[in-house]
């Protein structure tokens, strides 16, 4: 076996893979529990896939996740999802929903190393932070 | 036709410049991996740049860390307070800056910690600029030779090893010898002769009852008012007592870039250092000579490289600085004293040995040396110190080559006889600065042999006599030497007069 590959070679091959076809899906995900397996880093799965996520974006392959604490209709996540695409200029956008009473109210919409919180709750964390320095 | 084109170019720049800014309305965000020790490794960032503030989101609030470790998958962050709050999964921001504190005369008279936040009970501190904490130093053009005295008010250190503005200068030496001692009798010295210079001391992982009692001391001598403490307590992270001395800096090269004077003390960098071997080692740097790492050298000399006496037309301004380095069993050979005296312009040596005899300060002449202070020392003192430190250095070695016999000849009993009187005369107790013309006229009686019938034991009364004597008798005579100009023959003349009358009074 060869020396250790980082995170983020890895992340590169599996994501250039899936945008070319060649190899297929099926063979890359083998490829990758493989090493992973041989190498002892599976504890290191979740990171990777948010490195294939980040370099899929980088390729106009998008999925952005959207949290609120409500269901969103479809003309708000139309609006969102037009919203992502201006400013990341990626052709292929996808959205995943995700329901978090935690949040309070507003929108989060994450996407591949980026993010942007209008979430009462983020606001009251930084609302918090401030008057503890003051 | 041409306005209308430059019309156009104008509005092609401005969407431009909202498209452009419209991109801000997404952060770049990272997420937490592992925490632990003052250490966060954050997953993503790839945009951060070295020393840059990350701010973590916890339910606490939001934790700011710093940006040390750039590596290929991750980042190693250092945390600026606890790292209770935070937890793997928790999402970690850009600020997009680097770490910067509040500087400006706000500050002065001031507590702070090295986030430039009150922590003396008063208000919030507010100013009105913010200064980089690392930030790089004065260029060559921009810097003058050091030529101005600092003056210590210490007899010993301003005779025989002055110190200029803009030089750095090491006061090392064994704990309890009185390292500490010597910085604030410089700050004090320079509220008591007015000159003007603020002072910046740096505290780095010392105990807060300490802190308190300083600055009850410095109140007490109205030195407080023109000085700045930047503390660190040992309960604190190694993240603060790495930044303190940078911050600190920061706060006194606001006073040097506007065209007035600081005095930096630094107490102590061994402390500091360990600080650093302390977060190099959470952050799996490689370790070299006494598990410090290999960078440990840069750290002192990008800081003390900080300080200056800028050019002319920069403003003329001058940061001074007095780092301290603590040794242990009076080696000064270890890694870090060696890497600081390499770097300072020159060291004041404390030996424990003269301290337990009651020679204090316990400065050893043979070891301290100021390689830059000559061209600063003011004229007056000067023309009296000539071979003050030769001739010190040699009655300690003649006074310890002494001890084994008495067949001395005359010449070599002079020579003791002599050094005795020096060396009871730069005794100084603490808090008691000397001003030019006491030290001038002092150093004057004995080396120019006016006190040599009075015994060793009872020079610092005929010293007493003598200042008395001068200032009810001569005060204009005596204001006017304490310009620093060299001594006429006449106040020459005088000053013999007066001391071989005072001398009377003590003749064995």
């Amino acid at each position: 076996m060869a020396g250790r590959l980082s995170r983020r070679r890895l992340a590169t091959y599996i994501a250039d893979g899936l945008v070319s076809g060649t190899p297929s899906k099926k063979t890359l995900i083998e490829q990758l529990a493989a090493y992973l397996i041989e190498t002892r880093r599976t504890k290191e799965l979740g990171l990777i896939v948010r490195d294939v996520e980040y370099h899929l974006a980088e390729k106009g392959h998008l999925t952005a996740t959207i949290t609120s604490a409500f269901d969103l209709n479809n003309e708000t996540l139309q609006a969102i999802e037009s919203f992502v695409k201006d400013k990341t200029k990626a052709p292929n956008v996808s959205l995943t929903t995700l329901v978090d009473p935690t949040v309070l109210g507003g929108v989060k919409i994450s996407l591949p190393g980026r993010e942007n919180d209008q979430t009462i709750a983020h606001q009251l964390t930084v609302l918090k932070t401030r008057f503890k320095k003051v | 036709m041409s306005e209308l084109s430059i019309t156009d170019l104008s509005k092609d720049l401005r969407s431009a410049i909202e498209n452009l800014e419209s991109s801000k309305n997404l952060d770049e965000v990272g997420v937490v991996v592992r925490v632990g020790d003052g250490v966060v490794w954050i997953h993503g960032l790839r945009n951060a740049g070295y020393n840059e503030v990350v701010n973590i989101e916890t339910a606490e609030g939001v934790v700011e860390a710093f940006a040390l470790n750039l590596m290929e998958d991750e980042i190693g962050a250092v945390l600026l307070g606890e790292d209770s709050a935070v937890k793997a999964g928790q999402s970690v921001r850009l600020k997009g800056t680097v770490l910067q504190v509040p500087v400006g005369p706000e500050l002065l008279g001031r507590v702070v910690n090295p986030l430039g936040q009150a922590i003396d009970g008063g208000p919030a501190i507010v100013t009105k600029l913010m200064g980089d904490v690392e930030r790089e130093a004065i260029g060559v053009m921009g810097r003058k030779s050091v030529h101005e005295p600092l003056m210590t008010g210490i007899m010993s250190i301003d005779a025989m090893f002055p110190i200029g503005r803009g030089q750095r200068e090491l006061i090392i030496g064994d704990r309890q010898t009185g390292k500490t001692a010597l910085a604030i009798d410089t700050m004090i010295n320079q509220a008591k002769q007015d000159t003007g210079v603020v002072n910046v001391y740096v505290a780095i992982g010392q105990k807060f009852s300490k802190i308190a009692r300083l600055v009850e001391r410095l109140k007490q001598e109205g030195v407080m008012d023109q000085t700045i403490i930047v503390a660190t307590s040992p309960s604190d992270p190694a993240s603060l007592l790495y930044l303190a001395p940078y911050a600190g800096t920061a706060m006194g090269e606001y006073f040097r870039d506007n065209a007035q004077h600081a005095l930096m003390i630094y107490d102590d960098l061994t402390k500091h250092a360990v600080a650093y071997r302390q977060m190099s080692l959470l952050l799996r740097r490689p370790p070299g000579r006494e598990a410090y790492p290999g960078d440990v050298f840069y750290l002192h000399s990008r800081l003390l490289e900080r300080s200056a006496k800028l050019s002319d037309e920069l403003g003329a301004g001058s940061l001074t600085a007095l780092p301290i380095i603590e040794t242990q069993a009076g080696d000064i050979s270890a890694y870090i004293p060696t890497n600081v005296i390499s770097i300072t312009d020159g060291q004041i040596f404390l030996e424990t040995d003269l301290f337990y005899q009651g020679i204090r300060p316990a400065i050893s002449a043979g070891l301290s040396v100021s390689r830059v202070g000559g061209a600063a020392q003011t004229s007056a003192v000067k023309s009296v110190s000539g071979n003050l430190k030769l001739g010190l250095s040699q009655f300690r070695e003649l006074a310890s080559f002494a001890q084994f016999g008495s067949d001395l000849d005359e010449s070599t009993k002079h020579q003791i006889d002599r050094g005795q009187r020096l060396t009871e005369l730069l005794k100084q107790p603490q808090y008691q600065p000397s001003s030019v013309w006491q030290q001038v006229v002092s150093i004057a009686a004995v080396t120019n042999g006016y006190f040599d019938t009075v015994p060793a034991a009872q020079i610092k009364d005929a010293q007493a006599a003598l200042t008395t004597k001068l200032w009810s008798a001569h005060k204009a005579d005596m204001t006017e030497l304490d310009k620093g100009g060299k001594p006429t023959p006449e106040m020459i003349k005088l000053i013999e007069t007066v001391a071989r009358s005072a001398a009377k009074g003590f003749e064995g």
